[in-house]
């Protein structure tokens, strides 16, 4: 019986159906994959290209793309004339230093914002709306002044810590969180006479945690790839993050393409990995801001 | 709710807000002020009103990075249209959908730094670009494609629209994923083929995300640097070919130490921000309203 109902079933397919989508959907792979040789082409590139020995030509026609002498000596030769150890640590520092603390304060600052009633609320809501209009380039001039005036931290790493501490679209997007929480939870807390703290920690936080990991996603790609602020910010290279430290190495290496690619491989690298291991989290991350 | 005198929501918001004010309230502040002035950051700013304006419109160079700076807008509408139908392909259930999803998404993350450095080397007279071209009797000889001044701009925006694409798809995609299949089987009955059902019921279903992006990839263009940057190694171009707003702002602030002509430059650019932030809504509203 299951077999006699199962037959003539794959047998229309077969014949009728199955041909035309196969041919639907080739045609789908094949502009798919057009689309991906244009955008992965250029890591590819360089990922081969920082691998070419020296009998390797980098220009040739037609075009070689896979060395056939492969080495590490253009890694080496990176590593050797330039700190690449110090721009990771740093780059590790700033940018884990920033989501952590950043994400804090904005939860901090969202709670109130979307859970309490206080005098200039509204004031301070649409301060902040302003402020997030605002180019970043324009505060920069100040920020430079203050930089090398006040706080006197020019070319150290907390110059390029301190102003991230907290981002206007970091607070939107948790006080969107938690208006979402509802409030029986934190009236049966505040029951329990819990403290404002005890409850956004113990009751709300926990609640939350998607949209913290939104902000901290969105945050982490920001000050990875961050370069304007820091490249006014840090000139010794024992201080520069891995972005600056990679303009520094174009301007080092400047004809030598394998050094270059070995460094855009170096600095590309730990993003890709990171990114290949929570890719759902990343995507809904970067992408859920839209809804805050 | 809690006590209205309580000290409480103050605290909560007091690390943020401390560094909103200095990093960002003051700096917003200062930079009209310093605009009014004449300052080179190591001696103390000299107020000389509206002369550094009046310098401006006198200024080639401004006029040529405003006009650069307007021109870029220009890969906003590539960027809606080429995100738009790449979100409608990728919306298709087929088996490994998602690595492709995942590697639209690669330029995104891996930083316009990087990427920029890796075109340049690209495009660079011994680039693959020229072996490929010259392979394929497109080129006779190597072209020299970073130090042509008309197509600096071109070649940024191409960039810009490169890194760009795969994080609007996203943003089109979710947007896709909220619109009911009820829509598009009575657009079926309708009588509309795929891509009729595309444009009847898609494109104005997506009319939220349309605005959104249009409005964050317009400001986004309006402050390219790194492209920029990258591409011409830092000197703007040949001819000034490739200098923005952003890019002579800072090289006015940060090569010449011309921090009041900077300053200038900000406002005028904060000013064309908001003009066109504010119509962008407005204009794109209306549209959503007409349907």
């Amino acid at each position: 019986m299951e077999i006699a109902r199962a037959k003539p079933h794959t047998v229309v397919r077969g014949t009728r159906r199955l041909p035309r989508h196969f041919i639907e959907n080739a045609f789908w792979y094949v502009v798919l994959s057009l689309v991906a040789v244009i955008t992965v082409f250029p890591f590819i590139w360089v990922f081969f290209t920082s691998f070419k020995g020296l009998n390797d030509p980098i220009f040739s026609v037609p075009p070689q793309l896979i060395p056939r002498d492969p080495t590490l000596e253009n890694y080496l030769r990176v590593w050797r004339l330039l700190p690449v150890g110090r721009f990771y640590l740093n780059s590790i520092l700033v940018t884990f230093g920033v989501v952590i603390l950043n994400t804090l304060f904005a939860s901090l600052a969202a709670y109130p914002l979307a859970k309490m009633q206080f005098w200039g609320r509204d004031t301070i809501f649409y301060l902040l709306l302003a402020t997030y209009i605002v180019p970043p380039v324009l505060t920069s001039i100040p920020s430079f002044i203050l930089a090398v005036k006040v706080f006197h931290y020019y070319d150290r790493l907390q110059s390029v810590i301190f102003p991230y501490l907290a981002g206007v679209l970091s607070i939107f997007l948790m006080r969107q969180a938690f208006k979402g929480v509802p409030d029986d939870l934190l009236d049966a807390g505040r029951m329990d006479g819990a403290s404002e703290f005890r409850i956004w920690w113990d009751i709300v936080l926990p609640v939350v945690r998607p949209s913290l990991a939104t902000v901290a996603i969105i945050t982490f790609v920001e000050q990875w790839n961050n370069f304007f602020w820091p490249s006014l910010m840090l000139h010794t290279r024992e201080n520069m993050t891995l972005q600056v430290g990679l303009v520094a190495l174009q301007g080092a290496f400047a004809n030598d393409a394998r050094g270059i690619a070995a460094g855009v491989v170096m600095t590309v690298i730990p993003i890709i990995i990171f990114f290949s291991a929570l890719q759902q989290q990343f995507v809904r991350g970067l992408t859920g801001a839209v809804k805050g | 709710m809690a006590k209205k005198s309580s000290i409480t929501p103050y605290l909560f918001l007091a690390p943020a807000m401390i560094v909103i004010a200095v990093f960002f309230l003051y700096p917003i502040v200062a930079v009209f002020y310093y605009s009014f002035t004449d300052y080179n950051i190591v001696t103390p700013p000299q107020w000389i009103g509206l002369k550094n304006y009046q310098v401006l419109m006198r200024d080639a160079i401004f006029w040529q990075a405003l006009s650069h700076s307007l021109v870029y807008l220009l890969v906003t509408p590539v960027l809606i249209f080429l995100s738009t139908i790449l979100a409608i392909v990728v919306n298709r259930r087929l088996p490994g959908i998602n690595a492709f999803r995942a590697l639209f998404f690669i330029p995104v993350i891996s930083g316009s730094i990087a990427v920029g450095i890796a075109w340049r080397l690209m495009l660079d007279t011994n680039g693959i670009i020229n072996g490929l071209l010259i392979s394929l009797g497109v080129l006779a000889e190597p072209f020299q494609w970073l130090a042509e001044p008309a197509l600096t701009l071109p070649i940024a925006m191409l960039l810009t629209i490169w890194l760009g694409v795969g994080y609007y798809m996203m943003i089109f995609l979710a947007g896709l994923q909220n619109i009911s299949e009820e829509l598009y089987d009575a657009a079926l009955i309708d009588g509309c083929n795929g891509w009729q059902k595309h444009w009847h019921v898609s494109i104005p279903g997506l009319r939220p995300q349309i605005t959104f992006v249009a409005v964050i990839s317009s400001l986004a263009a309006l402050q390219v640097f790194n492209e920029i940057f990258t591409l011409t190694g830092g000197l703007g171009g040949i001819l000034n070919s490739g200098v923005t707003l952003v890019f002579y702002l800072w090289r006015q602030a940060f090569r010449l130490n011309h921090a009041g002509m900077a300053s200038a430059i900000a406002v005028v650019l904060l000013v064309i921000t908001l003009i066109f932030s504010i119509t962008n809504i407005r204009f794109l509203e209306r549209g959503t309203q007409a349907d």
